[in-house]
């Protein structure tokens, strides 16, 4: 009997971690974290030999930061590649830089060159591939956590990409692979020009003044600007009501 | 005639609003001095201090004005002295509540407390119901005050005829007095602002009390909060031009100033603009459609045209090589037009949706509302308090200290408010507790702005200590008097 309910407690246990986790995972606030924190002035060691720090370097031009490690056998390569895809479409949005920054200690700069050249990224000047030995206090500074698995020998992480503007400050985090649109939105936000966002409309709320449909991208007038006009309404039928009554002797 | 209890009443309210705006000039001094690093004071209770001062400078300025025309009123058609008391009563609840909420509560979201920050929790639980039950206790008094004196009007004159409409027409039968026209639309426009506090309190509670199942849209409350916070800080304006109307050419020794068909039509088109020119609030939620930004701006113009240049044309008409009898008085009703003039036109450049992109949310908006308050409507209700003061007084020399109270009030004042508009133009952001140091000009010019303020508040106490004296008389004299 006590075993069965010790194993009762562990599955239950199980159960509402992962049920916690999920939950957690589903919030979505990851993205949130760090945004319009400095990032940490990391030293970079870029293929060319060159060394420069990333206060340096986004002085320049804003930088998109791609945060990668050259032997991961899952999200990295897909994530480079649909970047480098995406980008392709992007060059009306003002200059910016992308870093392809690896996260390994054990990945060395030829380790990147390779990469590199395995994109046929080598000779293109607006990606600039680097390793740090200052990668933990950037990984906190940007709320990157990537976590070593060693039965299959691969880190555990998220395909993040850090939108950073001149001033080394994180404006924007994308997570997991992304459409154009978001990465549209990334790069307007390390250009500080403004990108509008809506709420999606909710059970809880009633009385929006309008109301946004994601699938066609517009508003639609709501129950809310109704409300906007009862003040003026009411007031117009209390005077007609006094003028009315005082009139009539009823006041 | 208006009764003694009425003076007595009237007296009260002179003494509250006087007493409640020396302690608010404090606390702006205050503010102003953390804000230049001379003192050093918690976020937290520079935010309660914002807080506090801006909703009792609104309340203390709004009742004079009421005050102002319920007393001038008498002499066209009988008040109700019990909604008068009402609204002396609801005030001074709610006047305490709301310094209990921010000084005992710590709450400090800002006087627009602008949706969700009063839900956002950060002082005592009983801080959020308590601040917005002091609203609500003064609107309320407000509403029935604000009613009463309407319904009066309506019983002696018809909507039309209380609206000036028949001086559209030649040679109208009846005059409706200048003084009974602006009441009137002002009373419309504030019982629809408060009217609109009351929907954005019910709204705040039902969230408040909703445990999460119900939450209201921003951009709905933003839109409610300005509808009520921008209509009233006008509306107070009108009040006052309304007591303009009535004493200026009286205290002048010149003939009463009549309904011309450009008057009554002013006047009614500042109430239709006045109750849309709040969309100027919204210029930065780029959810509100452009065309209500258009409105917004539009409005602004055509709200501050018409009755601005109507009345600016009315006081220099009324001074121009003529001769009048100066008095303080008339030279406080006189600087005070130029003073809202001169605000107004601050307002109109930060309308200006170009100009916005640049002054939005910059000392540019604490100056121009500063201007017109500070130098306008304060300079209106100080008239007719000292008018008021001096009717029942028969010994003493009235003018005493005219040239000294009026020099400390134009230096203070215009020193205070150059320091916002410089600020404004360096970018300065508002409410902002410290300074970072990317703004080396903010905390020199914040502590110039307190200097300039403590001479202001010199002038105030003098006009403090002579017109209360009288109004404690007044208040204490036998009920024969």
């Amino acid at each position: 009997m006590f075993k069965h309910i010790i194993f009762t407690f562990i599955i239950l246990s199980f159960f509402f971690c992962q049920l916690a986790v999920a939950q957690i995972a589903s919030t979505g606030f990851e993205e949130e974290n760090n945004i319009y924190d400095r990032v940490y002035d990391a030293k970079l060691s870029f293929n060319s030999g060159e060394n420069r720090t990333l206060a340096e370097l986004c002085s320049g031009k804003p930088l998109l930061l791609a945060l990668i490690f050259t032997r991961c056998s899952g999200i990295c390569n897909p994530f480079l590649l649909q970047l480098k895809e995406n980008l392709q479409f992007k060059n009306n949005f003002g200059e910016f830089s992308i870093l392809v920054l690896s996260f390994d200690p054990r990945d060395t700069q030829e380790d990147m060159m390779q990469l590199a050249r395995w994109l046929n990224l080598e000779n293109n000047k607006q990606w600039l591939f680097a390793t740090t030995r200052d990668i933990e206090k950037l990984n906190l500074s940007v709320g990157f956590h990537p976590t070593w698995d060693s039965t299959r020998s691969q880190f555990d992480h998220d395909a993040l990409l850090v939108g950073i503007n001149k001033e080394g400050y994180i404006t924007k985090k994308l997570i997991g692979l992304r459409n154009q649109n978001d990465l549209g939105l990334l790069i307007s936000s390390v250009n500080d020009v403004f990108s509008p966002s809506y709420r999606l409309p909710g059970k809880n709320l009633l009385f929006s003044c309008f109301n946004y449909n994601p699938e066609t991208g517009k508003n639609k007038p709501g129950l809310g600007l109704l409300f906007l006009t009862l003040p003026p309404v009411i007031t117009l039928l209390i005077v007609f009501g006094i003028s009315y009554g005082v009139r009539h002797k009823q006041i | 005639m208006e009764s003694i209890k009425l003076r007595k009443i009237t007296s009260l309210w002179i003494i509250t609003v006087l007493a409640l705006f020396i302690a608010n000039i404090v606390l702006g001094i205050v503010m102003r001095l953390n804000q230049g690093e001379i003192i050093h004071e918690q976020p937290a209770t520079f935010y309660a201090h914002m807080t506090t001062h801006g909703l009792t400078q609104i309340g203390i300025w709004f009742v004079a004005g009421m005050a102002g025309i319920n007393y001038l009123m008498e002499r066209y058609l009988k008040t109700s002295y019990l909604a008068n008391v009402l609204a002396m009563i609801f005030t001074v609840i709610g006047i305490l509540m709301l310094w209990i909420s921010t000084y005992i509560g710590n709450f400090h979201a800002g006087w627009t407390f602008l949706y969700p920050l009063p839900l956002k929790v950060m002082w005592a639980k009983w801080g959020t119901p308590l601040f917005l039950s002091s609203i609500l206790v003064m609107g309320i008094g407000w509403l029935i005050w604000a009613v009463s004196l309407m319904t009066q009007i309506l019983k002696k004159y018809p909507l039309s005829k209380a609206l000036a409409w028949q001086h559209f027409r030649k040679n109208p039968a009846i005059q409706t007095p200048p003084f009974i026209l602006i009441s009137m639309i002002t009373l419309i426009g504030i019982i629809a602002c408060l009217l609109g506090a009351v929907l954005l309190l019910a709204m705040y509670a039902a969230e408040y009390f909703s445990n999460g199942n119900f939450v209201n849209d921003a951009l709905l409350m933003k839109n409610l909060t300005y509808f009520f916070g921008h209509t009233i800080a006008n509306e107070m304006l009108y009040l006052g031009l309304a007591i303009i109307y009535e004493l200026f050419p009286e205290v002048g020794g010149r003939p009463k100033w009549k309904t011309t068909w450009y008057v009554a039509l002013a006047w009614n088109c500042t109430l239709v603009f006045i109750l849309t020119a709040f969309f100027h609030h919204l210029y930065m939620d780029f959810v509100q459609p452009v065309g209500f930004q258009i409105i917004g701006q539009i409005a602004s113009y055509m709200a501050s045209l018409p009755a601005a240049s109507v009345t600016i044309f009315s006081v220099l008409v009324a001074v121009y090589r003529t001769p009048i009898k100066w008095s303080l008085t008339n030279l406080l009703f006189f600087i005070g037009v130029a003073g809202w003039v001169i605000g107004g036109l601050g307002a109109v450049i930060d309308v200006t949706i170009s100009n916005n992109f640049i002054l939005h949310n910059t000392l540019w908006v604490p100056a121009h509302f500063h201007t017109y308050n500070a130098l306008g409507n304060v300079l209106f209700s100080l008239a007719f308090f000292h008018w008021f003061s001096i009717q029942f007084s028969s010994k003493g020399n009235f003018e005493k200290l005219t040239k000294l109270k009026l020099t400390l009030l134009l230096i203070g004042g215009i020193g205070f408010l150059l320091a916002f508009y410089i600020g404004g133009a360096e970018s300065i952001p508002r409410r902002y507790s410290n300074y970072p140091a990317e703004f080396p000009m903010a905390a020199p010019l914040a502590i110039a702005a307190a200097v300039f303020a403590t001479i202001y508040l010199v002038a105030i106490l003098i006009f403090f200590f002579q017109i209360s004296k009288r109004c404690l008389n007044i208040l204490f004299s036998p009920s024969s008097y």
